[in-house]
């Protein structure tokens, strides 16, 4: 990212000004489209220059798209392909007489496409205006302008006491503030082995000591809310559920790390997170929790609370802060690591909701206490979500090491309507593809990376018996090129090539698919580009024959 | 600190990165988004080299030499994902690339042949409203030389990456031409441009 930029952006969060992208929004939101007056006027108040302005104008897919009085927008999220194979996309375009990004010319009604809406316990889904419906006759409902709020999924832990979705008090911060420096506090996070619940699993108390013992006066804690996995709504549940926790997370991180700042970026497909998180925080500034010397301890710790404009490749670390920001959500080479060189250059800790949302049990209760939540795995314990296609989808509080076997059948009910089980995609579109023939599989980082999948951040989409692999490949491939962020090469071009070779209906040739799969995963920056052939390698290796491979 | 390049051993200031090391001791790897006048930028990754003990091969111009490190420009996997990398670029342009553009030159060098992968390339769009300068967004490999000489160069700001994905590409100002931008016409993108997608129009018709 431009130092240059950088540098602007920080002199106009100095100034308690928004940013570009904030105004951008804003606009948006008034008149339906962004204008060059708006671009002016944003990079007036941002005091970015105007190009750049126009730059992040034309990159995420909120502003990038006319907006009608009525505004559709139809999710194209792997849950919502596993319920129709796309056919409620086809028959919304058809019923309207509109393709995805258009505009009636009368500006009546707009049709948009969206990645994901988190109703994926309910697919599919579809959101006019600010109201998202789903499941069965939602497309009727569309068309004829009748939806409906759709209901909220189950919400329960399968642990006794739970952990995650216990409502937040703030015990944990009562605690550390009573008991632990911050230096112990950093200690009892890392003798936990607290590891990432947004996909790479790098463990919290490293990223912490890095931030701590970087130089500078000002740090930041930034919570990442953007959990574009298409097919997982396990953090929209946690901050729209249990949003004090995670806000009680993050300062826990603040005392640990030495930061008295922190942003939460949460979707704008998820309308309502923010909202959540924002009473939250007021509650806890009401209760002296959040604020100036919290509880006279001297340490003070506040939060602001951010919402993206459409990218799925902001939930990478990089990105996520250029998005804060209000520049173009691409990723930057690291190092420099966020925790040396992050929000406006200075030192920051990025962690997923859900890994805050561990730490309030580690202050209270410890290191030993949190690593027998889950015996003989992982430490602490685990959310996952559950799609449509089971007999009983919702978010449910899990101990690792439990077999994918036990949570398929047993937690989510099996298959509904008695079709057969055919094969999973575990922890968004970067996770490999398990078939049902290894469902015995332990779900825990390490088996899991041993048959190609990932823990990821715990989204579970089942795929029934009647699923066509090649449209899988082709659905899948589709996200991957629209979602590049467009910086390195092999991702760049490289996803539209691949998506190209399933697209036009054609034989792929294996030989020449694979080589461009290693360039992918060897060339690209960042895990988009090097983790979307991990669900192509399971197809090819699981499902050979209906891919149509030559 | 001493790093050792294709058996060859040198000694680089801290914060030196692979590529500087490569260069030090007179070994090479190509580039396409590197310019030594502006900051690693880590896009094309046509820089690969192999490291012992890394788990793959990493980007010679964004990653920094520890001490003891040794380097291989030679790695297979390397060269054989840089050779890929270009034919990507070069599948995404209507038109060859003129053979005295650093793109042609890399191309050659690599001996990159047809590229295994075609599809969609970029839509003819000229803009030669500036008597100086012209924008071939065709040409545009997205590197963002221009945008980065012209931030960090020049101080100018007139240019942006745009867009994202396979239609991601550059525009100056808001997409209304150099002359309604805050350009000063120096040339700084032209001059740094390895596909001719930015030309001095003065320099063309010599």
């Amino acid at each position: 990212m431009s130092r240059n930029l950088v540098e602007l952006v920080r002199r106009t969060h100095a100034q308690r000004a928004p940013t570009a992208l904030e105004v951008l929004k804003a606009a948006l939101e008034d008149h339906g489209e962004i204008t060059d007056e708006d671009r002016r006027e944003a990079a007036r108040i941002s005091g970015l220059p105007e190009a750049a302005v126009y730059g992040v104008s034309t990159f995420y897919d909120d502003l990038a798209v006319p907006r009608g009085a009525r505004h559709v927008r139809v999710c194209t999220g792997t849950a919502c392909f596993a319920a129709t194979a796309d056919a409620h996309v086809s028959a919304l375009r058809d019923g309207f007489g509109l393709d995805l990004g258009e505009r009636r010319e009368d500006g009546s009604l707009s049709l948009a496409e969206t990645v994901c809406l988190g109703f994926c316990h309910s697919s599919p889904a579809v959101r006019d205006g600010d109201l998202i419906d789903a499941g069965e006759g939602v497309v009727e409902r569309a068309l004829s302008g009748a939806l409906r709020a759709a209901r909220e999924p189950d919400w329960r832990s399968l642990l006794e006491p739970a952990i995650l979705t216990r409502p937040g008090d703030w015990s944990g911060l009562r605690a550390a503030l009573a008991t632990h420096t911050p230096e112990s506090l950093l200690g009892e996070v890392k003798a936990a082995s607290v590891r990432g619940r947004g996909g790479a699993g790098f463990p919290a108390g490293e990223k912490w000591s890095f931030a701590r013992g970087a130089p500078g006066a000002e740090k930041f804690i930034v919570a990442n809310g953007d959990e574009g996995d298409p097919g997982s709504y396990i953090d929209k549940q946690l901050m729209e559920r249990n949003p004090a926790l995670v806000l009680e997370g993050m300062a826990l991180a603040g005392y640990a790390v030495g930061a008295e700042h922190g942003f939460v970026l949460t979707r704008s497909e998820y309308p309502l997170s923010k909202p959540a998180l924002e009473q939250a925080a007021r509650q806890a500034r009401e209760q002296g929790l959040l604020g100036d010397d919290i509880r006279g301890s001297g340490f003070s710790f506040d939060v602001t609370v951010l919402e993206g404009a459409g990218s799925y490749v902001v939930g990478e670390e990089t990105a996520l802060l250029a998005c804060i920001e209000g520049l173009r959500g691409t990723v930057s080479a690291r190092p420099p690591f966020p925790a040396v060189s992050g929000l406006f250059g200075l030192p920051t800790v990025v962690n997923n909701v859900e890994t805050l949302a561990n730490i309030p049990f580690v202050a209270r209760a410890g290191a030993d206490a949190y690593a027998a939540l889950s015996p003989g795995a992982s430490s602490g314990s685990k959310l996952v979500c559950f799609n449509e296609r089971f007999a009983n989808p919702g978010v449910y509080e899990v101990r690792f090491g439990t077999s994918l076997r036990e949570l398929c059948e047993d937690v989510a009910g099996g298959v509904r309507d008695g079709l057969a089980l055919k094969a999973l995609q575990i922890g968004g579109p970067l996770g490999g593809i398990l078939p049902a023939s290894l469902l015995d599989t332990t779900f825990d980082f390490d088996q899991l990376a041993a048959v190609g999948c990932m823990v990821g951040h715990g989204g579970i989409v089942g795929f029934d018996e009647r699923t066509d692999m090649r449209e899988l490949a082709r659905h899948l491939l589709h996200f991957g090129a629209a979602e590049s962020c467009g910086k390195c090469f092999p991702c760049r071009i490289g996803l539209r090539r691949a998506h190209e070779m399933f697209a036009d209906g054609r034989a792929v040739e294996r030989a020449r698919l694979e080589e461009l799969l290693e360039a992918l995963e060897v060339g690209s920056l960042c895990a988009h580009g090097g983790g979307m052939p991990a669900p192509i390698r399971s197809l090819l290796a699981h499902f050979p024959d209906e891919l149509g491979l030559t | 600190m001493r790093v050792a390049v294709d058996g060859r051993e040198v000694e680089v200031a801290t914060g030196a990165t692979l590529l500087e090391a490569v260069r030090a001791v007179g070994a090479d790897v190509p580039t396409l988004c590197f310019d030594e006048r502006q900051m690693p930028f880590g896009a094309c990754r046509i820089c690969l080299v192999g490291v012992a003990g890394a788990p793959g091969p990493l980007p010679a111009c964004t990653t920094p030499c520890r001490e003891g490190m040794v380097i291989d420009t030679h790695d297979a996997t390397s060269r054989r994902v840089a050779t890929a990398i270009v034919e990507l670029v070069l599948s995404e342009l209507p038109v060859a690339p003129a053979a005295h553009t650093e793109l042609a030159r890399v191309a050659a060098s690599l001996e990159v042949g047809e590229p295994r992968w075609r599809g969609a390339t970029h839509p003819s769009d000229h803009d030669e409203r500036h008597p100086y300068l012209a924008f071939q967004h065709e040409l545009c490999i997205s590197c963002a030389r221009c945008v980065r000489a012209c931030d960090e160069v020049q101080g100018a700001f007139a240019l942006t990456a745009t867009g994202r994905g396979f239609t991601a590409n550059i525009a100056v100002g808001l997409d209304a031409g150099f002359l309604e931008s805050t350009c000063v016409s120096c040339g700084a993108c032209a001059d740094s441009c390895p596909t001719d997608a930015i030309t001095e129009i003065t320099l063309l018709s010599l």
